[in-house]
């Protein structure tokens, strides 16, 4: 895995091209309007929807887009994969819809349906943080699926807790 | 003395309580380690952790009938051949290979003089009985079917009665062909072979057609290309195969049990005989030129013609024999069934079907491809609203519109109460 200040640097490169992606997100698609996250979420049939919301600069969402990326393929039959730029405004509602402060959140859908999944954390609507092995991305989503085929709208997350991301929820900044 | 002896006796009684006690303990860990260790279970294709239990569980259950009835179809080929003998030629002898499952072991035929003859001779075997009552237990069949999974020595002695007078058969009538058969199969070269293909061809391509769609075409095309069109059929010997098809079809160029034979044109047919067409065959089609001109009117693969199905102007009646002949064989078993019926209590299924159909009229182009509503929403359950997803959807909504109104995000109003839970609410109540 390279570090990330040579992904930095890489990045910085990039943004002086038109095409401003980024390195370790060419290969996922970048939704940046409501319309497009609305068209990937109605069209995603019968197969679990990833959506992570970040922004290209963050090392954390980079770790994880890093592991989206190398694992999408092998999810491909069950599960499609799209990140979600959150500096967009026209994505603004969502952020607050999913209620997202922390990045990189990720979120599941199946079927226009959105899935939970109980990790032992406060908020089970969302994954935050990165995934330490591509393994364990594709244990989650195959839950969710297996789930979601059952007609279960909340899953156990099958990873042991010393490898999910801890953090603390605020309310209102309380 | 006597004190020391008690002393050992009892001495004694208590060290074989202690370890008899210890034993017991230990099996029993024994036992629960046993049923935590992974095996692999071959009928399920997976590892488990379920030890003995892992039989009973109806996902296996399932995966053995399926498992067993595959094994089953591929028995009833060998039982065919255990009814109707036929000689197996040298150069089909890697197609005519049994997989036995209970014993894991590969029955080759090389060498065999009659098709299948490996494969009866282990199915009839004692080694073969304990591997499969051994299968039966460890997997939990039921015992009484026993014998649907393996041959019974009356019939391999029947089978082996059958097979001499067979060879017999076969000898005599060798002798009696000597000279016709013997000369057209050495000749490689010489023409009237040639033009025998064809006048069968001409004299029986309306008897073909009619089975055609019933059955497997007879060789009138390149073997490569029979097996392309039909894979299945390629992995058994060619000439083990064709007795099946023809023992269908009642009016077939090439008899096995010689059913048609005064429609041969001086040409005794015998088993042995059948594989003489293929190898004829095999030959005419090396020979190249009008054999294959005649037989392939739009080239094939290998002269890179236009495959069939976009040859739409020209289709000769074989073609469009072997193109529906290909689409039956091709099309259905390799879809699997499972896949296209998904479970109708998944999320979103009312949903999903729904949309399916819009996306399929849209492709079709009968309604125009709509975008959603701008403020169209999914179905999402938040972390702080309590009650049902619709109501934290609307309280979203009353949100967006106090905000667009002016309010603030932090309304004043809402006072932050600490969480009660239904529980709380409920024994305060009977307080």
């Amino acid at each position: 895995m390279p570090s990330p200040s040579s992904l930095f640097k890489r990045l910085n490169s990039s943004k002086k091209s038109p095409i401003n992606q980024s390195a370790m997100s060419y290969l996922l698609p970048t939704l940046s309007k409501k319309a497009e996250v609305d068209s990937v979420i109605r069209d995603t049939i019968d197969k679990v929807l990833v959506l992570r919301f970040g922004r290209s600069s963050d090392a954390g969402c980079l770790q994880l887009d890093d592991t989206l990326a190398k694992s999408a393929r092998e999810v491909s039959k069950f599960a499609t994969v799209a990140l979600v730029d959150m500096d967009s405004e026209d994505v603004q509602v969502y952020i607050k819809y999913f209620d997202i402060t922390l990045i990189p959140s990720t979120v599941f859908f199946f079927n226009a349906h959105h899935m939970k999944m109980d990790c032992g954390t406060a908020d089970h609507t969302k994954w935050i943080g990165a995934f330490h092995r591509k393994q364990d991305f594709i244990d989650v989503v195959e839950t969710i699926y297996r789930g979601a085929m059952k007609g279960k709208l909340i899953v156990n997350c099958p990873l042991p807790p010393e490898r999910i991301p801890r953090y603390q929820l605020l309310y209102k900044d309380m | 003395m006597a004190d020391n002896f008690r002393e050992e006796c009892s001495n004694s009684n208590t060290k074989s309580l202690v370890p008899a006690k210890e034993l017991f303990l230990n099996k029993r860990k024994k036992g629960k380690e046993a049923s935590s260790q992974f095996e692999y279970c071959k009928v399920c294709r997976l590892n488990h952790d379920q030890g003995q239990r892992h039989k009973y569980f109806p996902s296996h259950k399932k995966s053995l009938s399926i498992y067993l009835s595959r094994f089953e179809s591929r028995l009833a080929d060998v039982r065919f051949f255990l009814n109707n003998p036929i000689a197996l030629r040298p150069e089909n002898d890697s197609h005519n290979r049994f997989w036995c499952i209970f014993c894991d072991v590969d029955v080759l035929e090389i060498g065999s003089s009659f098709a299948c003859n490996n494969a009866i001779n282990h199915l009839s075997s004692a080694d073969h009985l304990k591997n499969l009552k051994h299968f039966l237990w460890k997997y939990g069949g039921v015992m009484d079917c026993l014998d649907s999974f393996r041959i019974l020595d009356t019939d391999v002695r029947k089978w082996k009665k059958k097979c001499v007078s067979l060879k017999k058969e076969a000898a005599l009538s060798e002798e009696r062909s000597v000279g016709a058969s013997s000369g057209i199969s050495n000749d490689i070269h010489g023409n009237h072979k040639i033009g025998n293909f064809h006048h069968f061809e001409t004299n029986n391509n309306c008897s073909i057609s009619s089975s055609y769609l019933n059955d497997v075409t007879p060789l009138q095309h390149s073997t490569h290309e029979y097996q392309i069109f039909h894979p299945e059929i390629s992995g058994d010997a060619n000439a083990v195969y064709v007795p099946t098809t023809l023992s269908n079809s009642t009016e077939s160029l090439y008899s096995a049990n010689n059913l048609n034979e005064s429609r041969m044109n001086q040409q005794p047919l015998s088993s042995g005989s059948i594989s003489f067409f293929t190898r004829d065959y095999k030959q005419v089609h090396q020979s190249g030129g009008q054999g294959n001109e005649e037989s392939n009117p739009h080239g094939n693969v290998h002269s890179g013609a236009a495959p069939p199905w976009l040859d739409s102007s020209e289709h000769s009646l074989m073609d469009y024999s072997l193109e529906s002949v290909s689409a039956a064989n091709g099309s259905v078993p390799n879809r699997s069934e499972k896949s296209q019926k998904l479970n109708p209590k998944r999320v979103g299924a009312a949903w999903a079907e729904k949309r399916k159909i819009e996306m399929e009229l849209e492709k079709r182009g009968e309604i125009s491809k709509s975008t959603c509503h701008p403020d169209w929403l999914p179905n999402f359950g938040s972390v702080w609203q309590s009650g049902s997803r619709k109501e934290s959807r609307k309280e979203f909504e009353m949100e967006k519109q106090n905000l667009s109104k002016g309010g603030t995000q932090y309304d004043v109003s809402s006072e932050i109460k600490p969480y009660i839970s239904k529980r709380m609410h409920q024994e305060a109540a009977k307080k």
